[in-house]
């Protein structure tokens, strides 16, 4: 029967590999903690270099309006710093490889992946935008204060960034309903 | 006492399905050197995943489960730095060429275009054409993958009518 032979032929592959050895599991594992370790210490390396450099902005600037957009920088950065630890901590459990079905995993790939798209404006570009919406504006008074054209120059800066956050909005819009179709798709 | 439990079941999982997870990488990644690191993380996934197993399931059905969930994880991944789409078993059946199969003339030729079929389907698809291959019968089929019996003996009705299209000739050539 044709379907026995393709199975005979695909079992007969040989594997062509050794095994991995116990020591050099346990020197992987490390690894993956060690990559995963890194990874977060790059984010919470982000945050340490622009807190003390958001502090020292609202320091030293005259403008009232800037100490205010400055400091709620610094409160923006140490809310999405505290939401990767949370997330950080609570990924990474292998257990689930095995007690999940396929199906089941997959369904749970998904959801995660489409809920990180939807949430990334709540815990990590959200809280950054109280303190960048005060600082544009703080910028503009400065900019028509010196003159006419760089008060213009400032609103153009401001309206760049605007539609940089709406385009990444509705590409991340895009990118979950994708994510929600292939979950319908499951079934 | 935990590690060396983890580490004995690792042992005999890898000695009884090693070569079965090296076929199954080689189904999720067709770059040679890429395939090769993705069994290494499998072999990672299963001796972390196994400090936690406890015998609910068969060991059968947890190896295959950590290594169809760790290499479909991999494959999302992968995904994105690719633009070609994942087609069902029956997109498969109507792009592909049945009279292809008449110039499959040997075994390693079989093998090689199965595998092409292979990493095209959607990772459901995929994880039930593999079991099928490894000569799992269709409750075990279902107990790894979560789909109904019913539906696993439905799409393992059409892998046999899409491998029937495809291999005919290559696989009788290679019996011979």
């Amino acid at each position: 029967m044709l379907s026995d032979d393709i199975c005979n032929v695909w079992q007969a592959q040989g594997s062509g590999m050794a095994p991995l050895t116990l020591e050099e599991l346990r020197k992987k594992g490390n690894e993956f903690h060690s990559t995963i370790g890194w990874r977060n210490f790059r984010e919470y390396l982000v945050t340490a270099l622009l807190v003390p450099y958001f502090g020292r902005c609202a320091w030293v600037t005259p403008l009232p309006l800037m100490r205010v957009g400055n400091i709620l920088m610094i409160g923006g950065l140490l809310y999405m710093a505290y939401q990767l630890h949370r997330r950080a901590a609570a990924s990474d459990s292998p257990a689930d490889l095995g007690w999940n079905t396929c199906l089941a995993f997959h369904r749970a790939e998904l959801e995660r992946q489409r809920d990180a798209l939807a949430s990334v404006w709540r815990w990590y570009l959200g809280p950054l935008m109280p303190g960048l919406a005060v600082l544009m504006g703080a910028g503009c008074i400065a900019g028509f204060r010196h003159s006419a054209l760089a008060g213009m120059l400032s609103l153009m800066v401001v309206g760049v960034v605007a539609l940089a956050l709406r385009w990444m909005g509705r590409v991340n819009r895009k990118a979950a309903a994708g994510i929600q179709r292939q979950i319908d798709a499951l079934g | 006492m935990e590690g060396n439990s983890q580490d004995e079941r690792y042992l005999e999982a890898a000695a009884e399905y090693g070569a079965a997870l090296h076929r199954l990488a080689s189904g999720y990644e067709a770059d040679p050197d890429k395939r090769r690191d993705l069994l290494q993380e499998l072999h990672l996934a299963l001796w972390r995943s196994l400090a936690s197993f406890d015998g609910r399931c068969s060991l059968r059905t947890w190896v295959y489960r950590v290594a169809h969930n760790a290499a479909t994880s991999y494959v999302i991944g992968q995904r994105r730095s690719r633009t070609s789409a994942w087609l069902s078993l029956e997109e498969v059946a109507a792009v592909a060429d049945p009279y292809e199969g008449e110039r499959a003339a040997d075994r390693r030729h079989s093998v090689d275009r199965l595998l092409a079929l292979i990493q095209q389907l959607k990772p459901l698809d995929r994880q039930v054409i593999l079991s099928y291959l490894e000569g799992l019968d269709a409750a075990a089929t279902a107990e790894i993958t979560g789909i109904s019996p019913g539906n696993v003996a439905t799409k393992v009705h059409r892998i046999k009518i899409l491998l029937a299209q495809q291999f005919q000739e290559g696989v009788r050539n290679a019996e011979r």
